[in-house]
């Protein structure tokens, strides 16, 4: 099998920088929603100029979002040609949909963008609203396929059958000795999948493996992700605009730009409140009860352990113990004497299979046995555990830093009797108001890019040693062309990337903070006095 | 062909198609708007530096939806013919990173060129449109290569054989420099034409001039690059040729015919607009060449009907490169198909609102 290491560093990368541009994607429209609201109800153009700069930044910043994303599509489909299996079979509902979503999108927010200052802000909003739809139910749909890779909903007991300690990942949709055999075949013949799926006519040989197309959409660890994914997004979207206007407040002094932060603090407090406690918690059930092992490496379970508020926050029962890799290994060990040949044999696979035009022995694997499959792939989990522990307490503690911010900046803007004296108090601590303003704003920025960044380092590093969890790993799915691993290759890539994402962030500074200095120029051009 | 295979050769087909009449537009328009700006900074030139902005906002409102479309595209690709487009990466992966790699710096530069104008220096600006608009054309440099090859697999079937990666061997198809400088001239060709019809609508004569100028000189061009292309398809992938002068005959006639009246109409305005003076027509000319644009496309892809993939004188249906892992939803597929015809007409509002109206801000912070 090609070896696939040097690629997850900057498919990673890939992911990041689409991460960043998407959360504002997802929060500015929030932002501009607000001030649009604000414009409306109190006739103030302030609003109305904040919506119209929160506007050019969400230009230049889509643009990137949108170039990003094309390049984690074809990351996946050319990097990662493997998974073309999956977009012809679990993932050809959600991106089918999301061809929906992303050309009303695009289409809405042109619309958006010209029409701004033409048309009444109801109107606008309403623009604004159809376009942020479609961009979140853009964001639904890429969580679906995300969400598959994490809990590969409709494989049933696939992963169980390897790993007895997986749980069965909603009903059977696919014929398991069909998918079985193409897995095989990989591992026999030691080539990625894609070697097989590239072949003419090897898919009507194959024919269906799966039976129900739209079941990676009702997953529940899927709906989970979905609100946790997109309401972290928002919120880190809104918390980067909260910090700039706070930072001109911060910078100026005028008055205007606290205006600006007030409501857009204010909505961004409300959505913590749903984030953290509710939709964070659910998350994390899913974490629990369909990624085992993820879940020990967060809490650093080397071995099982009773912790009562880990037990009562995961499982509802303060007595349940942890469970640790030890458990995993026993459970491996189950197996017994167990071979993938006698596994073949129980799904009805001949010794031989014809494939491709090809004939592919299985005797090769026949003899390996399960426990020894299923140890080494436990084995090569757990090395990760010191990483994903400590990203994962990271991201809990910035997520309580955030939420105090987030708490504080609220109920010093808006009076609450008791709460307000102790954020006043506890604000007061910061400096005078345009220094604890701007750091309490900078506070709800790391409070929530840190968590976001940790919490993805910890979905994807998290189900390492797979890409699909239980199923496939990253060497079955990456490109078996030589030149995607060379040194020359790798190093335009970094480039082209780092290229792009930092000119294109530094570009939205420019467009953020720069006033033109052409006008008088153009001006000029059409005839107008300067 | 069964129905899915049927709606997803369609499907493809029409994303491939609305996806190049956006891309004609951008990529001729880009070209024109970096060199006036750089006019424009070089001789401090207030008339270059509107007519620059105008010509990119042709740019600017269709290109995401080009991008749209090529997503459709590979959608599509994937979804429906998952064995073609597992092929096509691990064969012709050279030929896609450098088109991916274009994609990479021209949206972000559109964006950025969009935005910064006038914020920063103008020498710096006008480096970033003259990167927007040249890695404009590394896109169909990447991409064409997939056509020559579907038409003349010469890379694929070196694969094929072998089981080596052909690396660089799709540039040594001999479909490919006919195709692409065919590309390259119509792409400049037709956005010449779109600024001149924009022009006309703002009433600006030396616009029109210069948008006809290159609108025209490149359809001339046309008049070489179009027969060398219809030529080497007869040597090298005759079944195309033959379906293109036989079954699709009505289409290439008119688009024959839509050529030669491009030609009369345009060298009729150039006259006019060397005068001073904007012809009538002018501001067809744009939806013009669009139309002349989509009719080469059908030919293009369409002539390959039912094949997928032409090897001489026989073709591979699209059967043998199809999904088939599944019963693919028809009725999902299909309300897809109409949602996207929703988001042509939400997206032909704002261009007409941003085009027409004048609604997209010459400044956008001014109000």
């Amino acid at each position: 099998m090609p070896d696939p290491n040097p690629l997850l560093p900057v498919s990673a990368l890939g992911v990041y920088f689409h991460g960043v541009f998407i959360s504002l994607t997802f929060g500015l429209p929030v932002a501009i929603g607000v001030m649009l609201w604000k414009w409306w109800r109190t006739g103030d153009r302030d609003y109305y100029r904040a919506a119209r700069l929160m506007t050019a930044v969400l230009g230049v910043n889509f643009a990137l979002g949108a170039i990003t994303g094309t390049l984690v599509e074809f990351g996946l489909v050319q990097i990662w040609p493997g998974v073309n299996l999956a977009i012809a079979t679990f993932a050809f509902a959600p991106l089918a949909l999301e061809l929906i979503a992303f050309a009303n999108e695009i289409a809405f927010l042109i619309l958006f963008i010209v029409t701004l200052g033409r048309v009444r802000p109801p109107v606008s909003m309403a623009i604004l609203a159809l376009y942020a739809a479609f961009a979140y139910f853009s964001g639904v749909l890429i969580t679906a396929v995300n969400s598959w890779m994490q809990a590969p909903w409709g494989t049933g007991p696939v992963a169980k059958a390897l790993y007895p300690f997986m749980p069965e990942y909603g009903p059977t949709a696919v014929d398991v000795p069909k998918l079985v055999a193409v897995k095989l075949a990989a591992v026999v013949t030691g080539q990625p999948i894609s070697l097989i799926v590239e072949k003419p006519g090897v898919a009507k040989e194959v024919g269906i493996v799966l039976k129900d197309p739209m079941v990676a959409m009702y997953s529940p660890y899927a709906l989970a992700s979905v609100f946790h994914n997109i309401l972290a997004a928002i919120l880190i979207g809104m918390a980067v605009a909260t910090a700039g206007w706070a930072y001109r407040y911060f910078k100026t002094g005028d008055a205007k730009y606290l205006k600006i932060v007030k409501p857009l603090a204010g909505a961004f407090a409300v959505l913590f409140v749903i984030q953290a406690p509710i939709v964070a918690h659910f998350m994390g059930e899913m974490v629990v009860e369909y990624n085992p092992t993820k879940f020990a490496l967060m809490e650093g379970a080397e071995k099982t352990f009773t912790n009562p508020i880990l037990g009562l926050v995961a499982y509802g029962d303060p007595n349940k113990p942890i469970v640790g890799f030890d458990q995993f290994k026993q459970a491996c060990l189950s197996h017994g004497n167990k071979t993938v040949g006698d596994l073949a044999k129980a799904l009805g696979l001949p010794s031989t299979l014809q494939l491709a035009g090809k004939s592919i022995d299985l005797s090769g694997v026949a003899s390996v046995k399960l426990a020894d499959l299923c140890l080494a792939d436990v084995q090569r989990a757990e090395a990760y555990m010191p990483l994903i522990h400590a990203t994962y307490y990271t991201k809990v503690a910035f997520a309580i830093i955030g939420g105090l911010a987030a708490a504080v900046l609220f109920f010093y803007f808006y009076r609450v009797p008791g709460l307000s004296a102790i954020a006043t108090a506890i604000a007061k601590l910061l400096g005078d108001e345009r220094r604890r303003v701007f750091i309490l704003a900078l506070l709800l920025v790391l409070g929530t890019v840190i968590p976001a960044v940790a919490g993805w380092a910890v979905r994807e590093i998290g189900r390492k040693p797979w890409t699909v969890y239980g199923l496939l790993y990253p060497s079955e799915l990456v490109t078996p062309v030589p030149y995607a691993t060379s040194p020359g290759f790798l190093a335009v890539l970094y480039l082209i990337i780092l290229a792009v994402n930092l000119g294109g962030l530094y570009a939205m500074y420019l467009v953020a903070t720069r006033e033109y200095k052409f006008l008088e120029l153009l001006k000029r051009g059409v005839g107008q006095s300067p | 062909m069964n129905e899915a295979v049927f709606v997803g050769f369609v499907g493809l087909g029409l994303s491939v198609t609305l996806h190049i009449i956006f891309t004609a537009m951008t990529l001729g328009a880009g070209l024109i708007a970096a060199l006036y700006r750089w006019i424009a900074y070089k001789n401090n030139d207030v008339w270059a530096e509107l007519f620059a902005r105008k010509a990119f906002k042709v740019l600017i409102v269709s290109e995401l939806f080009s991008g749209v479309w090529g997503t459709i595209i590979t959608v599509f690709l994937a979804g429906f013919f998952t064995a073609v487009t597992t092929l096509a990466t691990n064969t012709l992966f050279i030929p896609i990173s450098i088109a991916i790699a274009s994609i990479m710096v021209r949206i972000p530069a559109i964006a950025i060129s969009w935005y910064t104008w006038g914020k920063i220096s103008p020498r710096a600006h006008s480096i970033v449109m003259w990167i927007m608009a040249l890695s404009g054309f590394g896109i169909p440099f990447g991409f064409r290569a997939i056509f020559a090859e579907i038409n003349h697999p010469q890379a694929i079937g070196y694969y094929l054989q072998t089981g080596a990666n052909p690396g660089w061997m799709a540039y040594g198809n001999p479909l490919f420099w006919t195709l692409y400088l065919h590309t390259v001239a119509a792409v400049i060709s037709t956005g010449g034409f779109v600024v001149a019809s924009l022009m006309a609508l703002e009433k600006d004569p030396r616009g029109v001039r210069v948008g006809l100028t290159f609108g025209f000189g490149l359809l001339t061009a046309q008049l070489l690059f179009g027969p060398l292309y219809w030529h080497s398809l007869g040597v090298y992938s005759p079944l195309l040729y033959q379906a293109v002068n036989s079954t699709f005959l009505p289409i290439f006639a008119v688009k024959l015919a839509a050529v030669v009246a491009l030609l009369a109409l345009g060298y009729t305005a150039l006259r006019a607009a060397k005068a001073g003076s904007i012809a009538p027509h002018v501001k067809f000319l744009g939806p013009l060449a669009l139309f002349v644009v989509a009719l080469g496309e059908i030919l293009n892809d369409g002539a390959r009907y039912p094949n997928l993939v032409i090897v001489g004188d026989k073709g591979l249906p699209a059967d043998l490169f199809a999904n088939f892992y599944m019963d693919i939803p028809m009725p999902a597929v299909n309300m897809i198909l109409a949602f996207l015809v929703l988001s042509i007409v939400v997206f032909t509002t704002a261009a007409f609102y941003a085009l027409y109206r004048k609604f997209l801000a010459e400044v956008p912070e001014t109000e």
